[in-house]
């Protein structure tokens, strides 16, 4: 169905925007050093948001606004996922930012506005609204990281987060005005339906050559991660468990609408590129992440090595593959954010990050949280029954069925080397030799939140399909 | 005669340059900012020189939106290296070695 | 040689030039203008394909306004431009290397047919009363209006960005920080010194206070 102008297909991101103009002029008037009702307001908001999605659910694809905009399932369940792990990364953000010279009202309404990016990006049906939903998301986490103005850590991960996104903008757009000069338009729709008529072609190969590139580097996976690990350590905690996790999920959205609907049609061009990367990725994080002492860097690593399982997932090119990597990006974003808020919740006032051993005798003095933290590695780690389980098994036995024999052995063989860094962790908590009792942060918003994000990891590890389902729904698999 | 191969080849050449001078100065911010807006004037060309030999407007539109996108960017690029200068006293991307790990 | 051919090699020479030396220039504010010149030498370019409007925006909001704020932030920061360029000679034969490696790769294929003149004639000429400006307006507030709308809040963000990042407030203002004070506990404030029993009773009590005051201020 195609529709021009229908105002009601955007209600969300209307009403996320007049959300946005309230909120920032309540805030400039609130006198509050705790933000607590521009705190509670952009909850409200998110909620709002989530309600209005879940109505929405089970809506036919409308494509609208002459092409450029589309509503489906997978635009609606994204958008879902978004909101929810988007709600639960400001609870964490809450005490921390108190501490640290960041509880400003930008904080809130910078996220605002990269969730408003992500549900651009993930409803864009033309090369150029996507690109402008990935720069309002760019922009506003640039802008986030450097805030905490009086570090110069935080000053210099921005630099150069900057630096890399500003350079795989570069590469989208040549890619993009590649693909514009071979088939003459920006809509995916019509790209397409060209290359469903017309072989690929040179240019359109090096167009999509440009975009992989760019992608990749927005993606952080290997050999484009250079800085990923620094941006991710040197970030305000909050910050980064924000911009680990929910980006992704956006991420994904793009690369489906640019990789699998405008490129349908070659697949076999863009995975083989694809599978490179991502068994890099795999491997390369897999096997640094070992020797890191730091547990932000760890959780870095262990990020590259977590996307190129998703990306492996990519690869068979399948209506059931893409819904299994959908299913791997949407937990791992719940579960990174557990992860760094393990972070956030052993960060003191004074003190920024901690390293692996700052967890030690955690279990003896603290045993419900050390078997919170637990649930959270041993989930990363892909281990039964807890939710990390699931999804890569999915991406594995996708694998295999489309033939990857030895792609899909060579990613379990190193998801045996992830468990050994992610069981270290656990191994300090529980048998290390403790001289003091570690010090855990004393919010009762932040340890709700911590209670509640593990405690999901564990029941949806229990009942795998609930998420999944959205999932198949998604690519129109569930009848 | 001037056809579209020309252009394209001269926005090839200007996206060469910048890719070079992102490797030659790692070490300066500012003129790394400037290599990214060559680098978009780059595509910039490109998507002008299809459009006027497809009979297009949508590259020119593309186009305008770019220039509005690069302008934000630069204005946020650029609060970011006040900050860093303020905190640093310096804007060398490689002297920037607290984060190695 | 026709003019327009002339017109095209001589700009994109100069295109080319001011390019390179806007990333070879030792000084940053020279290669700022070296920026401005890359960027007046594109706008003819653009002028020759017929696109008058980008052609004028890129010389008034791009050299005009971009520029200037990246001018103005060039000279604000006292910056040692000489201790930036260690190891620029170090760095520049793989730099050739990998930017001619590119640039070949990028000849071979559009060179390669696809964009031939055959294929990509030169369009007739437009209509005397053909104004680029009103087709690129009418086409952005319909056909590209959600595009549009997008841009005006990409510019609201940089706003906020902008301002938060750099405005520091009031200075000398003085406020209590009440979290800070009740969090405040035994831990953090007092540091119980090990002394010396030989030592007489009044050394050590002064050596509690000096230690007291100096972690409380």
């Amino acid at each position: 169905m195609n529709e021009s102008m229908n105002f009601s297909l955007i209600t969300s991101e209307i009403f996320l925007l007049c959300a946005l103009c309230v909120i920032m002029i309540v805030d400039l008037f609130q006198r509050d050093k705790e933000r607590v009702l521009t705190f509670t307001l952009t909850q409200a908001s998110l909620i709002v948001l989530f309600v209005l999605g879940f109505n929405s659910l089970g809506a036919e694809r409308i494509i609208s606004f002459d092409g450029h905009w589309v509503t489906d399932e997978l635009a609606t369940v994204l958008k879902l996922s978004i909101y929810a792990i988007t709600f639960l990364a400001l609870f964490y953000a809450r005490s921390f930012i108190s501490h640290r010279n960041l509880m400003r009202g930008e904080y809130y309404l910078l996220t605002l506005f990269s969730v408003l990016g992500m549900m651009i990006m993930v409803s864009a049906n033309s090369f150029l609204v996507v690109y402008l939903g990935l720069e309002l998301l760019s922009l506003s986490l640039y802008a986030l990281v450097a805030l905490q103005r009086d570090s110069s850590v935080a000053s210099e991960s921005a630099v150069k987060y900057f630096v890399m996104g500003g350079l795989a903008s570069g590469f989208i757009l040549y890619g993009v005005s590649l693909i514009y000069g071979a088939t003459g338009s920006l809509l995916i729709a019509d790209v397409a339906k060209h290359f469903s008529e017309n072989s690929i072609g040179l240019v359109g190969q090096f167009g999509l050559v440009f975009i992989v590139i760019g992608l990749s580097f927005k993606f952080g996976a290997v050999p484009f991660h250079m800085w990923l690990p620094d941006i991710y350590h040197g970030a305000p905690s909050s910050i980064t468990a924000f911009i680990a996790s929910v980006p992704k999920i956006a991420a994904f959205g793009m690369t489906m609408r640019l990789l699998s609907e405008a490129f349908g049609q070659s697949i076999s061009q863009w995975a083989s590129m694809i599978l490179i990367v991502a068994l890099l990725s795999v491997i390369l994080g897999n096997v640094i992440a070992v020797s890191q002492n730091n547990l932000k860097r760890l959780l870095a690593y262990s990020a590259i090595a977590h996307i190129g399982y998703f990306l492996l997932g990519v690869v068979p090119g399948t209506q059931e593959s893409f819904s299994a990597a959908m299913y791997y990006i949407i937990v791992y974003a719940l579960m990174t954010l557990a992860g760094f808020g393990i972070v956030i919740f052993m960060s003191s006032e004074n003190k920024e990050y901690q390293k692996v051993t700052d967890l030690r005798g955690l279990g003896r003095y603290h045993p419900w949280y050390a078997l919170l933290f637990s649930i959270v590695m041993i989930s990363m780690a892909g281990i039964p029954p807890f939710i990390g389980f699931w999804p890569k098994l999915e991406i594995f036995r996708n694998l295999i069925i489309n033939g990857y024999v030895v792609e899909a052995i060579v990613a379990i063989a190193f998801s045996v080397v992830g468990l050994f860094y992610y069981l270290r962790v656990v191994k300090e908590m529980y048998f290390a030799e403790a001289v003091d009792a570690p010090e855990i942060s004393s919010s009762r918003s932040l340890k709700i939140a911590i209670s509640v994000n593990c405690l999901l990891l564990l029941f949806l590890g229990l009942l795998p399909d609930s998420i999944y389902q959205y999932c198949l729904t998604a690519f129109n698999l569930m009848g | 005669m001037i056809g579209l191969t020309d252009y394209l080849i001269l926005s090839a050449i200007l996206f060469s340059i910048s890719i070079a001078g992102i490797i030659i100065n790692r070490k300066n911010v500012i003129t790394l900012l400037m290599c990214i807006e060559l680098m978009l004037l780059a595509v910039n060309t490109n998507f002008i020189a299809f459009a006027h030999y497809l009979e297009d407007t949508a590259g020119q539109v593309f186009v305008f939106f770019i220039l509005t996108v690069a302008a934000a960017e630069a204005a946020i690029g650029l609060a970011i290296i006040v900050v860093l200068f303020r905190n640093r006293a310096t804007i060398d991307v490689e002297q920037l070695n607290q984060l190695k790990g | 040689m026709t003019f327009q051919a002339i017109v095209f090699y001589s700009f994109a020479a100069w295109l080319i030039f001011a390019a390179i030396m806007v990333i070879s220039s030792k000084n940053s504010v020279k290669a700022a203008l070296f920026l401005v010149l890359t960027f007046a030498s594109a706008s003819a370019i653009w002028l020759l394909l017929e696109a008058e409007f980008l052609a004028i925006s890129l010389i008034v909001v791009y050299v005009g306004a971009v520029m200037v704020l990246l001018l103005f932030v060039v000279m604000m920061l006292d910056v040692d431009y000489a201790a930036l360029r260690q190891g620029f000679v170090k760095k520049l034969p793989i730099a050739l290397i990998i930017a001619i490696a590119f640039f070949v790769v990028l000849y071979s294929f559009l060179t390669h047919g696809e964009f031939s003149a055959e294929k990509f004639a030169e369009p007739a000429a437009k209509a005397a009363d053909y104004s680029n400006i009103k087709a690129l307006g009418r086409v952005i507030y319909t056909e590209y209006f959600i595009a549009f709308e997008i841009a005006a809040v990409i510019l609201l963000v940089a706003i906020i960005a902008a301002i938060s990042l750099t405005f520091r407030g009031r200075r000398n203002r003085k406020s209590q920080n009440i979290s800070k004070q009740l969090a405040a506990n035994k831990k953090n404030r007092l540091k119980i010194v090990k002394v010396d029993p030989v030592v007489s009773a009044n050394e050590t009590s002064d050596e509690l206070a000096v230690n007291q005051s100096e972690k409380q201020s």
